[in-house]
């Protein structure tokens, strides 16, 4: 009989790349399904057309280098979800396509695939699309409206009937000392706002956080920290601080960047006191960002330029238990 | 207070297979092959010849050296070959080969009443006892360390999935266990005694506390932690000491020893047997029958499969799921140090495809040691040595926790080994 002969240890978790990746593809599904339910069908159709045409664009990059097939991994249908997510309800469907075609073509698989990436390939594309396509990226859809007829309702993205609005986040710029009366903090929470699809209903995001906790798959300190850091720089930036706190959570990418974006393995640091000063610098930028800078949103660059600190942050290397400062090996060493 | 160390893993114990079965014993074969090699440290020296006539317990081969273990035989014969067999770590050693006569006679050396320092030490020397626990490193070395010694830890987490001899020794001979750790306790001159077990024996936890009334040994109970039993995780978990990362116990005070030691110890002194059986669990899905046997050392392990007989199986393993040696066929046989045979059938053993590191740092929550493996995989597949020496792999205790969570299928136990090896051969 042949004995199989390997080294210890001999036993290990059934937990698979796969089934880590198939985990947060479900998670993603809660804010799919109320981003569909707010925004209609064709936001389902953005998704999808997102995340088909990521899972091509690895394949392709697979067929054209020669080297063997990583679609299985399912991390480039999760990159596809993330960036479809992140799109208005309105975009027209070739910003998917080249978005995912960017993401993982040149964000992710350029750089050497899976967990090699440097920056998050999905906030990398939304910038790179907000960038080239600042109309398409900025028209935001109010949610649809039921009353008056479940089906109009639900394909007006296709007929184009829908109302354009204006996102909280809008409304929130530029105010300071007290907030807009526009913003409606149930509304925000529930995602009865214009907004990317993903982003709009923090019931969803919290459904999904609270998911992949459960299956182990996501480090909370990372949401936690960023939400908690984001939180004191709100009320640090803004003029009665205190009152801007929850808008700034609820209002744009803000959580659906904290539960999905952060997370990310590859482009989040390894320790824990990486991972600390890696989230919370993230929502320090996110609301300076905000607050400040010409732009409306903040949530991508922030991600993205605390990814670029990552490189940084890993060099924090942990002492090992029991460690002593070295005396005499110091020389040797 | 809580007991235990950081990280870690819960692996399944799968000790139910084997938890409720008294020892029984295995006979021995018609031929026994012993190793003159079953410890840490020098092989032993031939000093018998062929056509000689052993009784078991004769000595066979003489340590060489201060690191190093004498050598009993294990049944009466006579010694008709001394070849070079291999043994389960794969290495080419000699084995002296005994022709069983089947008459179990016995060659003792003289038991001991009242034994002093000099006494117990000598007879750890003489018995060829060995640390029981594994790691087989000769005991009267153990036992005389050049440090000052306050606590005597006594090992009975047995953290690894599958085992229970240290379980069934605990449940079947705790006073014997007991009445061996006061020897080992009067030699270290140590203050105060410990059993550690872990919480998932509640038995063995209540028939050593029975034991141990009257005495000043505490048993303490351990959370169920993978790998509780490591030394440095057993310390720290036991007396909140840590270790020196390049240190040994010994620099802060304290011993860990096996609790099946003790009792080889007690059997040393009290019976004057030398160590020449072996307790053991023989388990896994491929076994028909598990048990915990004990074993005449020299048995191969093929006959202590034919003795239970077997279903498919795809790997062999010497020792524990997590640290145990893998071997390629059945033709090793059982020596002092082996805990345990497993016989792992497809659906226990683990992926060993690897894939890309997708970087979610799962081994570095996991590793006790709080190093981070997977930058030592990283580094080391490209010969990046110097680099990898700042995540410190010689510190790696190998207990394989980060490769039993990585979703990847990382081999990052052979690299943190890899990486040890290299770093001591190029940088130091």
């Amino acid at each position: 009989m042949k004995l199989q002969v390997s080294s210890s240890p001999h036993i290990g978790t059934k937990l698979t790349t796969q089934k880590i990746m198939g985990h947060v593809c479900i998670a993603l599904l809660f804010p799919t399904i109320a981003g569909t339910v707010m925004f209609g069908i064709y936001s389902f159709v953005v998704v999808l057309v997102a995340a088909a045409s990521a899972v091509l664009a690895e394949f392709l990059y697979n067929k054209i280098t020669r080297q063997p097939l990583t679609v299985n991994d399912l991390s480039a249908l999760v990159t596809g979800m993330i960036l479809g997510l992140n799109l208005p309800p309105t975009a027209p469907l070739f910003v998917p396509i080249v978005g995912s075609f960017f993401a993982i073509m040149i964000v992710k698989m350029l750089f050497g695939g899976i967990g090699r990436n440097f920056a998050n390939p999905a906030a990398t594309a939304r910038l790179f699309l907000v960038l080239s396509w600042t109309g398409f990226m900025t028209n935001y859809a109010a949610p649809v409206d039921y009353s008056q007829g479940f089906w109009k309702a639900f394909v007006s993205g296709f007929t184009k009937e829908y109302v354009t609005s204006a996102t909280p986040l809008t409304a929130l710029k530029g105010a300071s000392g007290a907030v807009p009366e526009s913003i409606n903090l149930l509304d925000m929470f529930l995602g009865r706002i214009g907004g990317s699809i993903g982003e709009v209903c923090a019931v969803a995001i919290i459904l999904g956080f609270i998911y992949l906790m459960i299956f182990k798959i996501i480090d909370w300190k990372l949401p936690v920290v960023y939400i908690a850091a984001s939180a004191v720089a709100a009320l640090v930036f803004y003029k009665n601080g205190w009152l801007f706190i929850l808008p700034t959570l609820l209002s744009g990418g803000l959580l659906f960047a904290a539960v999905y974006m952060l997370t990310d393995y590859s482009t989040s640091p390894n320790t824990t006191i990486g991972r600390i000063i890696f989230a919370a610098g993230a929502g320090f930028l996110t609301v300076l960002f905000r607050r400040y800078s010409g732009m409306v949103g903040g949530v991508s660059f922030a991600i993205v330029l605390m990814n670029l600190t990552v490189p940084l942050l890993d060099r924090i290397i942990p002492k090992p238990f029991g460690y002593v400062k070295p005396k005499k090996e110091a020389a040797r060493g | 207070m809580s007991y235990l160390f950081n990280r870690g893993i819960h692996p399944k114990d799968k000790k139910e297979l084997t938890a409720d079965l008294p020892f029984e014993v295995m006979s021995a074969p018609a031929k026994v092959y012993i190793p003159l090699c079953q410890h840490i440290g020098a092989p032993a020296k031939a000093r018998v010849s062929v056509g000689d006539r052993v009784k078991a317990g004769t000595l066979i081969g003489e340590a060489t050296g201060f690191i190093s273990a004498n050598v009993h035989s294990s049944v009466s014969g006579t010694v008709v070959a001394i070849e070079q067999r291999e043994n389960a770590a794969g290495r080419k050693i000699d084995h002296i080969v005994i022709e069983n006569d089947g008459l179990y006679e016995e060659e003792a050396l003289p038991p001991l009443e009242n034994p002093t320092k000099m006494d117990i030490f000598t007879r750890c020397y003489d018995a060829g006892i060995v640390g029981m626990g594994g790691a087989t490193f000769p005991t009267h070395v153990k036992i005389q360390p050049n440090k000052p010694i306050h606590t005597l830890i006594i090992n009975g987490a047995e953290c690894e999935p599958y085992i229970t001899a240290d379980y069934r020794m605990m449940l079947e001979h705790p006073k014997e266990i007991v009445e061996g750790i006061s020897y080992i306790k009067t030699v270290l001159g140590a203050q105060k005694v410990v059993i550690g077990i872990e919480d998932n024996k509640p038995k063995a936890i209540d028939a050593m506390q029975a034991a141990v009334a009257g005495t000043d040994i505490t048993v303490q109970k351990l959370k169920t932690k993978y790998p509780q039993g490591g030394e440095k995780q057993l310390i720290h978990a036991v007396t909140k000491l840590k270790v020196p990362w390049t240190g040994l116990p010994a620099d802060v005070g304290v011993i860990v020893v096996n609790v099946t030691t003790a009792f080889v110890v007690y059997e040393a002194i009290k019976l004057g047997k030398p160590s020449y059986t072996r307790f053991m669990t023989v388990s896994g899905k491929g076994i028909k029958r598990p048990a915990n046997l004990i074993v005449r050392v020299g048995t191969p392990f093929e006959d202590v499969v034919d003795y239970l007989g077997h279903n498919d199986y795809v790997k062999a393993i010497v020792g524990g799921p997590m640290m145990g040696l893998s071997i390629a066929n059945l033709n090793p046989v059982v020596a002092k140090g082996n805990s345990s045979l497993l016989l792992l059938d497809k659906s226990e053993e683990r992926e060993i495809e690897p894939t890309p590191c997708i970087n979610c740092g799962r081994c570095a929550m996991a590793c006790p040691m709080r190093l981070i493996p997977m930058m030592t995989d990283r580094l080391i597949l490209k010969d990046k040595i110097a680099d990898s020496y700042k995540y410190h792999p010689q510190c790696c205790i190998e207990c394989g926790c980060c490769a039993y969570v990585c979703p990847a299928d990382r081999p990052l136990v052979q690299s943190q080994r890899l990486a040890k090896k290299l770093i001591k051969e190029r940088m130091q």
